[in-house]
């Protein structure tokens, strides 16, 4: 603990790091302000959704969907013009096995985020399983990079704080599409923010303002990107992308929500189409 | 290190990480008691997971396969996608609210559209995965007759299985497949709304989706 103690102080330059720990006690203290009145009012909401709607699979709450139309367009674009270039040149000189090593590592720091948020979620067990997994892949695994634990009988369990709000009754809010961050939605933007605030790898080792932080980042986006690279393509097929991106994203994040709560899913009756066929306006859900 | 005097030992990130820490656990062990009880089914249906392993593991096992040529590979696909899968009622549902509204001439036209779309859309997904074996691993009655059956993929090129579970309807002998989950992700459920928004912005003109998925979905290539 002692040397990347002192590390830590090393790489901060004393007179400026007051500020950016002041700023970030703000956010996180404006994040958790933002999250309880997320909770209230989506549980609020959760109330007037409790009658099951004919549509199929969670009902989209995307009030700003002109704005995240021209943020879906503009972010494909960003996206075509650098992250996927960057991508597929790194999935060309890398084969899949160091990939599949370079996302074991990044999983890895974010286990102590993992941990923290299973226990917000009441599963101590689950928060102990991820402790020794998050010992023995830093040690054992050669820092994270080869997933012992999982060889030993603790398969990875991951958490965020946009779970845990989901866990804690909160609903996903309103969707939005933020170009390069991709989709989100209210529930998980706050939890997303919470997340890179709180991550106890962050704190410990370096955040941002450290090489090690840096280099952190720009992994963990390239290699998220290379894992959804099929999904990317899959966008390819639909027929209006911005919507299937939405759908899958929702669905995607309320099963997440789901294996914390333990939930079963409500599904659409399959042979009954929902009643009213009203076409042009985008369907208004209450 | 803003306090005189306390210089030498820093408190801050490492410290304040800790205090929020156990503020942290002593806030989930409240929450955790307030939590509510969780409703959970655990009936199993037996039949439909036999039908799910014979008939699932048969697709993915036709994608694996190496040694047919593609056009082949095509034709044996489309024979194991009929055992496996309602095709027809897919294509009823995909449509949602339009369902009711489309007319026979419309429906003609929409229906072998939708077939070759979806068979390459599920053979690409299918493909994404390279998995080699099933095996289920549980099931769920939501109801008798409408059944999601869990299971892993495994094999192939996968690094670890992948957890993939299928809604079937129907009984006894009549089992079939209407929607497919990776991820948490229904292929069908977000394939309606994909086509639901597609004719919504079409001012409900159905053939305007179908046109678009002949061509092959949005064209973003």
């Amino acid at each position: 603990m002692a040397p990347m103690r002192s590390r830590s102080i090393r790489l901060r330059d004393p007179s400026q790091s007051a500020r950016p720990q002041g700023f970030r006690r703000h956010v996180a203290v404006g994040a958790m302000a933002a999250a309880g009145l997320l909770a209230a009012a989506s549980n609020a909401q959760a109330q007037a959704e409790a009658t099951p709607l004919a549509s199929a699979g969670p009902a989209s709450n995307d009030p700003l969907e002109g704005f995240n139309r021209a943020s879906f367009k503009l972010g494909m674009s960003l996206d075509g013009a650098l992250l996927a270039p960057i991508t597929h040149g790194y999935m060309a000189v890398t084969p899949r096995v160091v990939r599949d090593r370079v996302s074991a590592a990044i999983y890895n720091l974010g286990e102590p985020n993992t941990v923290m948020n299973q226990v917000l979620q009441g599963k101590p067990r689950q928060a102990v399983r991820s402790s020794a997994r998050f010992v023995v892949n830093s040690t054992v695994g050669v820092a994270g990079l080869f997933d012992v634990a999982a060889k030993m009988g603790l398969p990875p369990r991951g958490a965020d704080f946009g779970q845990t709000f989901g866990r804690w009754g909160a609903g996903p809010g309103a969707y939005i599409y933020v170009p390069l961050m991709g989709p989100l939605n209210v529930r998980d933007g706050v939890g997303r923010a919470l997340d890179i605030v709180t991550d106890p790898v962050s704190l410990f080792v370096g955040g941002l303002e450290t090489d090690f932080g840096k280099a952190r980042i720009a992994t963990t986006v390239v290699d998220l990107r290379a894992r959804t690279d099929s999904a990317y393509h899959a966008l390819d097929d639909a027929a209006d992308p911005y919507v299937t991106t939405r759908s899958a994203y929702a669905q995607y994040r309320e099963a997440l929500v789901r294996e914390a709560t333990g939930e079963t899913e409500a599904l659409p009756d399959f042979d009954a189409p929902p009643p009213e066929p009203t076409p042009s306006p985008p369907a208004a859900n209450p | 290190m803003i306090l005189p005097g306390n210089t030498m030992r820093n408190p801050s990130p490492t410290r304040r990480g800790a205090n929020a820490a156990l503020l942290a656990f002593f806030g989930a062990a409240a929450l955790s008691i307030a939590s509510p009880a969780l409703a959970q089914s655990s009936a199993r249906d037996p039949s439909a997971e036999a039908f799910v392993q014979a008939k699932a593991q048969r697709v993915i096992s036709v994608l694996a396969n190496k040694s047919m040529s593609e056009t082949q590979k095509k034709q044996v696909f489309r024979q194991a996608v009929d055992e496996l899968a309602d095709v027809p009622r897919i294509t009823n549902f995909v449509l949602g609210k339009y369902a009711r509204t489309i007319t026979p001439e419309q429906r003609a036209r929409f229906t072998p559209v939708f077939r070759t779309y979806a068979e390459n859309v599920y053979q690409s997904r299918i493909d994404d995965y390279r998995g080699e074996q099933l095996k289920v691993t549980g099931s769920v009655v939501r109801k008798p007759g409408d059944v999601i059956v869990n299971t892993v993929v495994s094999g192939g090129q996968l690094g670890q299985p992948v957890p993939v579970s299928w809604r079937v309807l129907g009984g006894g002998a009549n089992w079939k497949v209407v929607d497919v989950q990776f991820k948490g992700i229904w292929l069908a459920i977000t394939q309606q709304q994909d086509f639901v928004s597609t004719i919504d912005n079409a001012g409900g003109n159905i053939d305007v989706l179908t046109n678009q998925l002949q061509k092959g979905g949005s064209g973003r290539r």
